[in-house]
């Protein structure tokens, strides 16, 4: 499942034509490419070219001027964020988004939402069944913290956490939610360079349980070595794809970025 | 939660306390006991919404007028008795909550603030003008007592006195606190704090936002009514300043002063700000000027409340939290 | 209309809706009406001094109030006017009493009458005032640099900051610039209605509805809206009754938000 782009199996997602105009201003235009299972494509590209408005229409939160998203087989252009998470895709944030206030087991905990099934009359009541899925709930929060790294954070809140255990977490959140494709933008951001091989690893574990990754980095040797597939965006279309080499040496590429970025 | 634990005794002394204090104090005392019980219901219901689930509202007063003004209607134009109506207008308050949430909690940040004040503003004139249907200015009367309950043993409860309809009211406050505190620490409950945090986050976990507001704020209208109908039958009478958008704030500002976020936030901020100006003999005029001018003081300085202040007081050591959990101090 | 324009720009710019506003101008109209009435003044001074009035009156709320809670979640800035809103509801209430007054003036029951309209001079009065602001505001956003600096701050308030703005000051300012609308606005046309201290909460209304209907941080949508909507309110006056003209104008700006949020001329939807 490395590499190949199976004709065969049906994409995971698959973009089509995708663009998005803000007034006069077209962010990303006619966008088309694909993920299959259990890849890990990176997206790169200089600032401005179109990245996280991508993820935004991948996730719902700006509706698409054109073009179509299919993932999984279904049909998901133009539905809202919480719909595009419930169809497992997930995604975080270049800013990292965690619940400030509230415990790291209880951010995991709230990750989880969309699957539990106690309505508010069983929640009022405290029925058997709400009790035994809260503690079933409790239980996965652990576990997927300590598949996180952060199993002894439990119960600090969350504003304490260091930024790269904030990065974790926020990766902890997402994977509560069940995804099978995961949009990550700039995981490493502003992370000490200690500390990003840690995050990496992070990154090629989630992969490695069957999660397809989309990462959004600046980091060339990172994206490198970790990717099966590379898209390259500039002014929001895609001006180049394929396996790490093949990049690297594209001319529009070199191009783009005037002397690529070799940090990390 | 341990059984023993200092919150438990806290409860359950304010639970004895308020069970005992009416038989020994008098007619007045214990009639300002009642209307805190009141307002505590409706305080306690916004808590839910503003407090866990970090939406403001300025409306509620409709849904306190609507309960009143419902049980009112209900018992007296159709004759029916009161625990009939009493559900009825219960239910009524919820559908309201429930027609009025969908605009408006599509709604976010101070659009959702300022139509939640337009409904009110509009069911207080609307109840003010339909003189045919709510007696207008002059409000209406009659408002019928709880009907007597029969006992096991043969006796009846009745509720024609001063503190039978105290208890009743307490009763109510009672279960409604649980109710609100079992939901708030529910699974659904930690769905209502996270989008008090941060609704964008919450969305893209896969949250569906809009029905869980709307499950609050359905709840909390309720509630409300219940509050409204209480006092209707409480206090025989009603008039349509019952639903002027003023009254929400009121009991907003005891919210927030005593502490939102807090589940003995709002009874204490009620107590505190009803307690008091009675204490002091204070004209009904002032009572929103001071009001105005405590809560602002409290949202500069203090916006935890006093729940809030004395969190931060005793658990200075533990955390870096500046208070509890709750809309306001958060890092 | 006024009311409007200053809700724009204290709401674009610091985005906290002014819930009290409405009651500032309110203040404004007692006011002036004591001026007049107590102590004899010259309307038109008087029209001049409520204005400072109100003007200093918005510079101390915005450095009492809001500026120490400025960086507090949003929902405090909402929480802080409308406890502004009920400490001069609540304060007018008992300086006042709650009879309406009549501010007179001289000319208070002229009517002028053309053909088969017949308008109060007062009314012609509010207008006229209300053209001159305008395009004296307009001339100010558009022309001047402070002008300048408002807007960009409205529209982009990082941005601004990063061109070396000032941006607390533009701020402290547009509040002032909003009360002081607002001062105007009551003394013009306090005279032309009934005072009342809950005289600010349909206006108020309405005013939010203009802003809404009209779009959001642009002062050409407020005014728009405004226009727009007082003729509708008119009409449904005319035809229904006042009480339920105010229903009718909420009502277009509850479809206007379900809808259309973005209303007739306005930017971005409010998505913090």
């Amino acid at each position: 499942m490395h590499g190949n782009p199976g004709r065969d199996a049906m994409a995971l997602l698959e973009v089509s034509n995708l663009s998005k105009a803000f007034g006069g201003l077209m962010a990303v235009s006619g966008l088309t490419f694909s993920v299959e299972q259990g890849q890990l494509v990176s997206i790169i590209g200089p600032n401005g070219a179109g990245k996280t408005t991508l993820f935004n229409l991948l996730t719902g939160i700006y509706r698409p001027s054109t073009g179509s998203i299919v993932f999984d087989g279904v049909d998901i252009t133009g539905c809202k964020p919480y719909q595009s998470a419930r169809h497992g895709i997930g995604r975080t944030f270049q800013r990292t988004m965690v619940f400030q206030a509230e415990t790291v087991l209880d951010n995991v905990t709230i990750g989880q939402s969309l699957h539990v099934k106690t309505g508010v009359w069983a929640a009022i009541a405290r029925t058997r069944g709400a009790r035994r899925e809260e503690e079933k709930v409790r239980e996965k929060a652990r576990a997927i913290l300590a598949f996180v790294g952060l199993a002894d954070a439990g119960e600090r809140p969350a504003g304490n956490l260091t930024e790269e255990a904030q990065k974790r977490l926020s990766i902890a959140m997402v994977l509560a939610t069940d995804p099978k494709l995961l949009l990550l933008d700039e995981p490493t951001g502003g992370v000490n360079l200690e500390e990003i091989g840690g995050l990496i690893e992070l990154v090629k574990k989630v992969q490695r349980s069957g999660i397809a990754v989309c990462l959004i980095e600046h980091k060339m040797r990172m994206v490198m070595s970790m990717s099966d597939r590379i898209i390259v965006l500039n002014y929001g279309t895609n001006i180049a794809e394929g396996t790490p080499a093949e990049v690297a040496s594209n001319k529009e590429v070199i191009k783009a970025y005037l002397g690529a970025r070799r940090v990390a | 939660m341990k059984i023993f634990s200092p919150v438990r005794i806290g409860w359950s002394l304010a639970l004895i306390l308020a069970i005992l204090l009416p038989l020994v104090l008098g007619e007045y005392l214990t009639s300002i006991l009642l209307l805190i019980a009141i307002w505590s219901i409706m305080a306690v219901s916004l808590n839910l919404l503003y407090g866990y689930t970090g939406q403001l509202s300025l409306g509620h007063s409709a849904f306190l007028g609507i309960g009143a003004y419902a049980l009112g209607l209900i018992a007296v134009k159709l004759h029916i008795g009161f625990w009939p109506a009493f559900f009825a207008s219960t239910a009524i308050s919820g559908l309201a909550g429930f027609l009025i949430g969908i605009p408006a909690l599509k709604l976010r940040g101070p659009y959702f603030v300022l139509v939640t004040l337009g409904f009110a503003a509009i069911v207080g004139v609307i109840v003010l003008a339909w003189v045919d249907f709510t007696g207008g200015a002059n409000g209406l009367a009659g408002m019928p007592r709880p009907n007597p309950i029969p006992l096991p043993w043969g006796a009846e409860l009745r509720f024609d006195s001063l503190r039978s309809m105290y208890y009743f009211t307490l009763f109510f406050l009672v279960l409604i606190a649980a109710i609100c505190h079992r939901l708030v620490h529910s699974l659904i409950g930690r769905t209502f704090l996270a989008i008090s945090h941060d609704e964008n986050l919450a969305e893209s976990l896969g949250i569906n936002t809009m029905q869980k507001k709307l499950i609050s704020f359905t709840i909390s209208a309720m509630f409300s009514g219940v509050a409204g109908a209480l006092y209707a039958s409480y206090n025989v009478v009603i008039s349509p300043d019952l639903a002027y958008f003023a009254r929400g704030m009121d009991v907003l500002a005891c919210l927030i002063v005593g502490g939102a976020g807090t589940m003995a936030g709002p009874i204490v901020g009620t107590f505190v700000m009803t307690a008091i100006p009675e204490g002091l003999q204070i004209v009904p005029y002032l009572k929103t000027l001071i009001n105005g001018i405590i809560l602002l003081l409290f949202i500069i300085f203090l916006p935890a409340g006093i729940t809030g202040g004395f969190k931060a007081f005793f658990y200075r050591w533990g955390h870096a939290w500046k208070s509890g959990k709750g809309r306001n101090g958060i890092a | 209309m006024l009311l409007a324009s200053g809700l724009t720009i204290i709401f674009g710019i610091l985005n906290v809706p002014n819930f009290a506003q409405g009651h500032l101008y309110m203040v404004a109209a007692y006011l002036g009406f004591y001026m007049v009435m107590s102590y004899a003044t010259n309307y038109w001074l008087a029209l001049v001094l409520a204005t400072f009035a109100l003007g200093i009156l918005g510079l101390i709320v915005y450095f009492l109030v809001f500026y120490p809670i400025r960086n507090a979640p949003e929902v405090n800035l909402f929480v802080a006017a409308m406890a502004l809103l009920m400490i001069l509801e609540g304060g007018a209430l008992y300086l006042f009493g709650t009879e309406t007054k009549w501010f007179l003036i001289p000319w208070s029951r002229r009517v002028l009458t053309l053909g088969e309209l017949s308008l109060q001079v007062q009314r012609l009065i509010v207008i006229a005032g209300t053209v001159v602001v305008m395009m004296a505001l307009w001339v100010f956003i558009k022309k001047t640099a402070l002008g300048a600096a408002l807007e960009a701050t409205a529209q982009h308030r990082e941005g601004a900051l990063l061109c070396g703005i000032k941006v607390s000051r533009i701020s402290a300012m547009a509040f002032v610039v909003g009360t002081a609308l607002a001062g105007i606005a009551g003394v013009l046309i306090g005279p032309a209605v009934l005072l009342m201290p809950t005289m600010g909460m349909g206006p108020l209304l309405v005013a939010f509805s203009a802003i809404i209907f009209g779009g959001l941080g642009s002062i050409a949508g407020a005014v728009l809206g405004a226009l727009l909507l007082g003729v509708v309110e008119s009409l449904a006056s005319g035809y229904i009754s006042a009480t339920y003209s105010l229903i009718v104008v909420f009502g277009i700006m509850i479809v206007t938000l379900l809808f259309r949020p973005k209303g007739l001329l306005g930017r971005e939807v409010w998505r913090p």
